[in-house]
């Protein structure tokens, strides 16, 4: 599934005081299989953009297309967009409210209209994608469990439903540098799932530069790149224009070039960095 | 780093120590460690990191150096007094000050100065001595161009900030931050970051920073590095993250630095170990 987002503008507070732009004039497309990085400044308009994705926001100007559904029409069909796009938020696990796990990561499936056999089958199999086991840990509370757990119980109830596209809103923030490398290496993971597309809100430009195949650039609403963390990190100075950073690989190979030791890699890993500079050193 | 600041660090004062601290957690029946067995000593001026996994009793450390919770074994003291000293209690929390996670939470008015000068209200100080410290506090961490406005339309590196200047105004000796960068942008961590180093540099202020990043760490004068409620491994920055194998069983990770240096390493190559980015290009243009 394509989704097509075309001159979409979005004003909160309009004709009052309080006025403000949140997303100005933006047009972007993210195919299917896409991983796909927003980046920009906090109140750039990442999170209002993230929103409309699956219409927790009416369109006010624009259009998005989420493959054969129009979001702009009058009715969009709600449900169809939600079971389609599964959004994960910021902290989520501060959203998990059921008394057992397992009823939370049911809940999804149950309210999309999946039977009881239909919701479990499908909850156990989201629990096992995130690396969890609904034997295991199933009857336990969800507060129990660790911030990281919680966290993968917390993915498990979003894609139990199913959805073709994941929208995370800074999945990694708050977690310790393990969590949020066993984060994302299950959101690699899971696109060899039904979950063809992922859209990752981050601050972090690391973890942009290593996972992401796309990226798109905010800066106060307007769209201001669309283009591969290749080249925003390495031929731009899309950087420098805003307030946003360069990922620690990118700084050092600049700082070796600074130094007259150019090399010949994107350096988006530490593993292409390292390589391009065994490759010069030998 | 000036002259006063010099001198208060030659005293080598212990401003807090932690003495065979334990806390547990109590909810009905349920019994779950925060910490256990922990003895450590900061001294004034000092910059000290606390790295660990999630559940690793960092934030309850936290708590527990200013008087938030009460050890259930052992003492801890801060300066000089004793936090489960219920006398003492608010002269322990005025003098240890602590910055959360979320700035959001943290606000309690609807105009920044009233925010600021929320602290020294409820300790009684004087107004004028109010307005001094509340100009001097905001002075500090670059906000008093914002002085008359709402904490609503900042961003979250600036209501940090605010944050920051609101335990200042309450003049405390030691700043605990705990994640206060976690949720916000590249920019406001590195104001966060300035603001601290500034504080700890300048103006000698003792700051204990909680942390999941790296680079933060990195700065600092000495890292604590925390497991299962204990104090797994502790001293410099470049002493922690050397030992790799300690920095691995405890859920972390080395700096970007150190990471490629590892590599090269692996690869054959004779690069010196590096935690900062300069370093490794130094190191890289020398061998």
């Amino acid at each position: 599934m394509q989704i097509v987002i075309q001159n979409l503008s979005y004003v909160y507070s309009p004709k009052t005081p309080f006025e403000k732009v949140a997303l100005d004039n933006v047009s972007f497309t993210v195919n299917e299989g896409d991983t796909l990085g927003i980046v920009g400044a906090t109140g750039s308009g990442k999170s209002t953009l993230s929103r409309h994705l699956n219409a927790l926001i009416r369109i006010q100007s624009g259009k998005i297309l989420l493959g054969d559904i129009d979001l702009s029409q009058k009715k969009p069909d709600l449900k169809e967009v939600r079971k389609k796009v599964g959004m994960l938020f910021q902290f989520p696990e501060y959203q998990l409210f059921a008394d057992t796990v397992r009823k939370d990561v049911e809940f999804g499936p149950k309210n999309f209209g999946m039977n009881e056999a239909e919701a479990a089958k499908s909850a156990a199999e989201a629990m096992r994608l995130v690396g969890l086991d609904m034997g295991e840990i199933g009857e336990k509370s969800p507060f129990e469990l660790s911030g990281g757990q919680m966290r993968r119980v917390a993915i498990a109830g979003v894609i139990a439903s199913r959805p073709e596209v994941l929208v995370l809103d800074e999945p990694t923030a708050g977690l310790d540098p393990a969590g949020k490398r066993e984060i994302l290496e299950l959101v690699t993971a899971l696109k060899s799932s039904f979950v063809k597309t992922v859209v990752i809100i981050s601050h972090n430009m690391d973890e942009i530069a290593e996972y992401c195949n796309r990226v798109v650039v905010l800066d106060e609403g307007k769209l201001i790149a669309d283009t591969t963390p290749a080249i925003l990190f390495n031929d731009s100075d899309i950087i420098d224009n805003t307030e946003l950073d360069y990922p620690h690989t990118i700084k050092i190979k600049r700082m070796l070039a600074a130094r007259g030791f150019v090399i010949d890699t994107p350096a988006l890993t530490v593993k292409e960095l390292a390589a391009g500079v065994a490759r010069r050193l030998k | 780093m000036n002259e006063e600041v010099m001198k208060a660090r030659a005293a080598d004062e212990v401003v807090i120590k932690a003495d065979g601290v334990k806390y547990s957690y109590r909810s009905g029946e349920r019994v779950s460690r925060g910490v256990e067995g922990i003895d450590l000593e900061i001294r004034r001026g000092e910059f000290v990191v606390f790295l660990g996994r999630n559940g690793s009793g960092k934030s309850t450390l936290a708590k527990l150096l200013n008087g938030f919770l009460v050890p259930d074994e052992g003492i801890v003291t801060a300066l000089g007094l004793d936090t489960a000293d219920e006398d003492r209690i608010y002269d322990v929390r005025s003098k240890v000050g602590m910055v959360f996670q979320n700035p959001d939470n943290q606000m309690v008015a609807s105009v920044i100065e009233s925010d600021v000068a929320f602290g020294p209200e409820n300790l009684g100080v004087p107004r004028e001595e109010i307005e001094e410290r509340v100009t001097e506090a905001l002075e500090t961490v670059g906000m008093s161009e914002y002085r008359n406005g709402s904490p609503n339309k900042l961003s979250g590196g600036q209501k940090q900030r605010v944050a920051i200047a609101s335990i200042l105004a309450m003049r405390p000796e030691v700043i605990i931050l705990d994640e206060s960068t976690a949720m916000l942008d590249p920019k406001g961590r590195r104001e966060i970051m300035e603001t601290i180093m500034k504080l700890n540099r300048e103006k000698g202020m003792t700051v204990i920073l909680i942390t999941h990043y790296m680079d933060e760490a990195i700065e600092a004068d000495r890292i604590f590095v925390m497991d299962s409620g204990r104090v797994t491994a502790f001293g410099t920055p470049a002493e922690v993250f050397a030992a790799t194998e300690a920095i691995a069983a405890a859920g972390l990770e080395l700096p970007v630095a150190g990471k490629v240096s590892l590599e090269l390493k692996k690869m054959g190559f004779d690069v010196p170990f590096a935690i900062t980015d300069e370093d490794l290009a130094e190191g890289v243009c020398r061998s």
